[in-house]
């Protein structure tokens, strides 16, 4: 059995939806980001993917960029997520609420 | 000095003089009289000075404000004929502030009178300098302002503060028709100024315009208080006496005489014969209107009205030097007789009835004899200035137009009754009143003035003999008349006329009304001819109707719709929806950063699906 395009696909959208479904379900921020990572690279694989299936570089090249604004956002998010634990001794979203409408 | 440093520190002086008088402070009381005095004695020097100098005329102009193509200038005029309004307007202005010295002195507001009276000087300047109706319209406004200030002086009493309040909105229904006369101006003739405006009419005379020229006389028949808007005149009386004589007699009430001259090139025939006409009416109706009135200033400003007929008549008929010579020298007579009035009220405890007055003549001789000399002078007997200027006005009349000669011989007639009438009540006879027996002369600061102006009132008549060539269209105007084929009988046949009117005019009231009455006679055995004139056409109460009738409902109408369609429906409504929809927007900020993600990808979704041409 050959692994096709719709193979990568699938696996790509069930990576991309357990990164959605972690975000919007778990309240630690940790987990949060890293369910964001798991969709950044669930994009990466479908571009991988269709780079390889049409043959060309743009995809693979679209990835590097976007490893490397990831592991930017990464450092910046983490730097974040410890400020505020250190104001305010806990990571959880649902008691970081003070813009509240 | 040169002449434009001379020129603007006489336009300035009365302005700073206002400031001044304001800025004294708690010393107001009393130093704004000697203030207001010495400014008053360093305008007339400084317009002496100036017209000593003053070649044929002076122009200047700076620009003040451009919009684009569309430049506005400000300017300085001085013709003779300004120079003639000029030197008249500081004589004047002189002898009523040294008046008010005396009439003022237990005044309590001394210092608002007095900064009132400095400001109007200022704005009277203003208008008589000015080179373009812009500039005029400026300080016609200031004009009006001051007017209103001053007319509102005693603002305790009710009178007072609606006579101002009525004074106000009158003129600026006339100016209002003024303001939009001039916009039309500078849109036909691309220019307001009155030196270019006289050129371009000269060689394009299809420019003007009877439309325009309807306009631009609203301002003068608000002004100059003419049928129909003279409603304001005799209630501006409620001011004090002086103002009475300086503002509503002499100087702003003729400024819209002076607009007429300063514009009568671009004023079509039918504008003038308009002008005509209704200058004739007014001097009529405001004749007999004056038989109706026991208060003594009242009587001054019908009289004053008539007068101003006059002046309008005489210009539509085509002779504005004549028009100005009649301004100038009722401003001088007129003056007189409205500080004499002063000095009666001043001395009778602010009595204004002459029906309480009575008796006079014995009590205060040189206020009598110089109130007499004016009324001569005002019913035109031979010698007094008035002859000469309503002599060389009945003559044009009937070399015009024989039906408005007679009116307005009629006119002269009806002048000497009702003066006659208030000479007769208030000066000879016995005291009818408390106040009146108990009168004595005012003090010498009142009565110097008043026999100065005497002295203007009998000879500004000759003006063969006004220094620095002022009058000098008053001049060829007069030359012209007298170049009419068949002056010598026409002029023989008007001075019978004249000296007719006058004399039967001061007989039939001293019969009719007979010495110091303490009752109106024309009331007694004629009352509803007397309860007709004392109707005044009901012209107050037309207004009145139109105000509560037609006016009041148009208002309401407006207010309903500001208040409930636009405030209600338009501005409560719409910040109404708006914060409806805050109330539902403000249930998705939960403060779950989940959630938060969750509707961004359900934005998501619909801009997809929108993209994707599902809807």
């Amino acid at each position: 059995m050959t692994i096709g395009i719709n193979e990568f696909i699938i696996v790509s959208s069930l990576l991309f939806l357990i990164g959605f479904l972690g975000v919007i379900l778990r309240r630690n921020t940790i987990i949060i980001f890293m369910s964001i990572e798991l969709m950044l690279n669930a994009v990466n694989l479908a571009l991988v993917a269709f780079s390889r299936y049409n043959n060309t570089m743009d995809g693979s090249i679209f990835v590097f960029f976007i490893m490397t604004v990831a592991a930017a956002e990464v450092a910046v998010g983490l730097a974040i997520i410890v400020m505020i634990y250190r104001q305010r001794q806990t990571i959880l979203v649902n008691e970081l609420n003070q813009l509240k409408g | 000095m040169d002449i434009l440093t001379n020129l603007l520190s006489l336009l300035f002086l009365p302005l700073g003089t206002s400031i001044l008088i304001i800025a004294l402070g708690k010393h107001r009381k009393k130093y704004a009289p000697i203030v207001a005095f010495m400014s008053a004695i360093g305008a007339l020097s400084l317009s002496y000075i100036l017209l000593r100098n003053l070649p044929e005329s002076v122009h200047y102009s700076w620009e003040w404000l451009a919009f684009g193509d569309s430049k506005f200038y400000i300017g300085i005029l001085l013709d003779n004929i300004g120079a003639t309004m000029l030197a008249m307007v500081s004589i004047v202005a002189l002898c009523i502030v040294t008046f008010s010295i005396g009439y003022m002195s237990d005044d309590a507001a001394k210092g608002r009178f007095f900064a009132g009276v400095a400001f109007f000087m200022f704005s009277m300047t203003g208008i008589i300098l000015a080179d373009n109706l812009i500039m005029i319209f400026l300080f016609w406004e200031l004009v009006g302002f001051s007017s209103y200030l001053l007319i509102g002086h005693y603002f305790q009493k009710e009178e007072a503060k609606s006579a101002s309040q009525k004074a106000f909105i009158v003129n600026r229904i006339g100016d209002f028709g003024f303001l939009i006369g001039i916009i039309l101006t500078y849109w036909q003739f691309g220019t307001t100024n009155i030196e270019l405006l006289s050129i371009q009419s000269g060689i394009d005379p299809s420019l003007m315009s009877t439309f325009i020229g309807f306009l631009l006389i609203c301002g003068f028949i608000g002004k100059s208080a003419q049928f129909p808007l003279h409603v304001w005149l005799p209630d501006a009386m409620a001011g004090p006496t002086p103002v009475s004589a300086l503002i509503h007699a002499a100087t702003m009430v003729a400024a819209g005489i002076y607009l007429l001259i300063r514009i009568d090139f671009i004023l079509t025939s039918q504008v003038l014969l308009f002008i005509a006409y209704s200058g004739t009416f007014v001097a009529l109706f405001a004749g007999f209107c004056a038989f109706a009135q026991d208060d003594i200033k009242r009587i001054l400003a019908y009289s004053t009205l008539s007068q101003l007929g006059y002046m309008a008549a005489i210009f539509g008929m085509g002779y504005s030097g004549i028009a100005l010579f009649h301004l100038i020298t009722h401003a001088f007579f007129k003056a007189l007789l409205f500080l004499g009035a002063g000095a009666v009220i001043h001395a009778c405890h602010h009595e204004q009835s002459i029906f309480k007055m009575g008796g006079l003549f014995k009590k205060m001789p040189i206020t009598s004899i110089t109130f007499i000399i004016g009324t001569l002078a005002l019913c035109g007997v031979y010698g007094f200035s008035g002859f000469y200027s309503k002599d060389s006005i009945l003559i044009a009349a009937n070399d015009y137009n024989g039906t408005l000669f007679y009116f307005l011989v009629f006119g002269a007639f009806m002048t000497a009754g009702y003066m006659g009438r208030l000479i007769w009540i208030v000066f000879f006879g016995k005291a009818n009143s408390e106040a009146a027996s108990s009168a004595h002369e005012v003090s010498a600061v009142m009565t110097v003035p008043l026999i100065l102006l005497s002295g203007f009132a009998i000879f500004v008549g000759l003006n063969a003999y006004w220094p620095f060539g002022l009058g000098a269209s008053i001049v060829s105007d007069l030359d012209h008349l007298h170049h009419l084929s068949g002056y010598k009988e026409i002029h023989k046949w008007v001075l019978i006329l004249g000296s007719a009117a006058w004399i039967v005019g001061l007989g039939v009231s001293l019969i009719f009304y007979g010495k110091g009455s303490s009752e109106d006679r024309l009331q007694l055995k004629f009352p509803k001819v007397f309860a007709f004139l004392q109707g005044r056409l009901w012209v107050d109460e037309l207004y009145q109707y139109y105000v509560n009738h037609i006016q009041k409902p148009v208002a309401e109408f407006l207010s309903f719709v500001d208040e409930v369609i636009l405030r209600g429906i338009i501005v409560r409504g719409g910040a109404g929806l708006v914060g409806v929809l805050g109330v539902g927007f403000r249930l998705l900020q939960v403060g779950k950063i989940n959630n938060y993600v969750l509707w961004f990808f359900v934005g998501l979704l619909l801009f997809w699906l929108y993209g994707i041409d599902l809807f």
